[in-house]
């Protein structure tokens, strides 16, 4: 058994659309795969999407304080790679297109995701963008600077 | 009344205005009359003010910044320190020990402070290290971030301590301290001006130049502190009049302008401040005429400016 966290539009579940942001998407969809098969579906809101900085790490740790053992991610962070690592997450690149859970779940379970070991956007990518619909790609930046 | 000596900041908003050179001079002049010059670099990312000397780096210090490391022998897991962690650096799955991700750590050791259990060490890693040295009679204090380290504030809050140090234990000891800014309006420009009396934007007459030059004046104005520019350059492409009737329709004073000049190019190709007194730059050429002039309006606005306050 493992549970797959997926991060999603709304209130999270199969029928949501897939979030291509980590740290800033609205819910996560917890998928309790068991035999390639989906046993259990759980949606939680992720309360890090308005934080000041520091969204991915907080995102990370509410997937593994849901007992979340891998994760499939569109865009992902500096900070988010570094937590997710930490944590020893299998992280998995779901295609640049639009999906809704099901769909990305079904790839997963056909062994169609590949593994992904390093940050693929910038920092504070992710902030600005649309509310859901995968928006907010595309313009990286932010200097990773504190002070 | 303090003895503590006038702290001159040479500031400017636009990289490649000159600040250095100015600082540079300005020590220089001030070293000419017999004063005891520390001169402190502050563009801890490009740090190099000695090289207009002729210097080189010496006395190296490491510049360390607070890093935690868990004692899982004494670690409850209980979760308190990430709670707290303002910048959440510090991650914590339930039953697992937290996990500090050093890149967004602003080094507060509030986790240190309240766990519990003693289970955080104040450890800490190098990010980047300070040099002393005293080239033609001024004493230099130099700031270095390490490469790939973010915090130049935290290395620039570090030599800021040291003259902190010294205006505590030895408040004769300079005459006058001038300290050289990097680019920019970030922070670590910011506690540099917060340090200063008097504050010299180093501008240029371009339009970049006017931006970023009204952009430092906001910070300047924000920490409350005198200020008065120079203009470098100023003969650009006959640009001059023109920009120092926008600064005086902004209200902008200005100590003097530096003309277009081969022996300042001169001087940064041989490694010697164009107002040493031993070097041997024309006494007559349009550079050097305008430090002197530069250098006399700063003496009388820093008159003008003790007798305000005191």
């Amino acid at each position: 058994m493992v549970i797959v966290a997926i991060p999603s539009s709304g209130e999270g579940g199969l029928n949501e659309t897939m979030s291509q942001r980590f740290g800033r998407c609205a819910s996560f969809t917890l998928v309790t795969i068991e035999d390639k098969t989906i046993k259990e579906v759980k949606g939680v809101p992720n309360s890090a999407s308005n934080s000041m900085g520091g969204a991915g790490i907080q995102a990370a740790q509410i997937i593994g304080n849901n007992g979340a053992r891998e994760v499939i991610v569109g865009f992902l962070g500096p900070n988010a790679v570094e937590s997710l690592k930490a944590m020893n997450l299998k992280v998995l690149q779901a295609p640049n297109q639009q999906f809704t859970v099901k769909e990305v779940v079904d790839l997963y379970l056909k062994g169609e995701l590949q593994e992904l070991d390093s940050a693929n956007v910038g920092a504070h990518h992710g902030m600005g963008g649309g509310m859901g619909m995968g928006g907010g790609r595309g313009m990286g930046g932010g200097r990773g600077r504190q002070f | 009344m303090s003895k503590r000596p006038k702290v001159i900041t040479i500031t400017g908003g636009k990289g490649g205005t000159g600040k250095t050179l100015c600082a540079v001079n300005i020590a220089t002049m001030f070293k000419n009359e017999g004063k005891n010059v520390l001169l402190i670099d502050g563009d801890v990312e490009n740090p190099n003010t000695y090289l207009l000397f002729g210097g080189t780096l010496e006395d190296k210090k490491e510049v360390p910044f607070f890093k935690p490391t868990i004692l899982q022998d004494k670690c409850t897991k209980c979760g308190l320190c990430a709670e707290n962690c303002a910048t959440h650096a510090l991650l914590h799955i339930k039953d697992g020990f937290p996990i500090p991700i050093l890149s967004v750590c602003s080094g507060c050791k509030l986790c240190y402070k309240i766990c519990p259990s003693g289970a955080i060490e104040a450890d800490h890693k190098i990010i980047g290290w300070k040099y002393q040295s005293r080239v033609n009679h001024i004493s230099l204090l130099i700031g270095e971030l390490k490469p790939s380290e973010a915090r130049s504030a935290a290395v620039v809050a570090s030599l800021l301590q040291d003259l902190d140090n010294i205006f505590k234990k030895n408040p004769d000891k300079y005459d006058v301290v001038i300290l050289d800014t990097a680019p920019g309006a970030h922070c670590d420009v910011e506690l540099l001006i917060e340090k200063s009396n008097l504050v010299i934007p180093v501008t240029e007459p371009t339009k970049f130049g006017h931006l970023d030059l009204l952009r430092i004046i906001e910070l300047i104005e924000l920490l409350n502190k005198p200020y008065k520019a120079i203009v470098n350059r100023s003969s650009l492409l006959g640009y001059r009049d023109q920009f120092l009737k926008e600064l005086s329709e902004n209200s902008i004073e200005i100590l003097g302008d530096i003309p277009l000049d081969d022996d300042v190019v001169k001087s940064y190709c041989q490694g010697t401040p164009l107002m040493d007194s031993e070097g041997e730059f024309n006494k007559s050429g349009e550079a050097y005429k305008a430090f002197h002039i530069i250098f006399q309006n700063l003496k009388n606005w820093m008159n003008e400016e003790s007798n305000n306050g005191e």
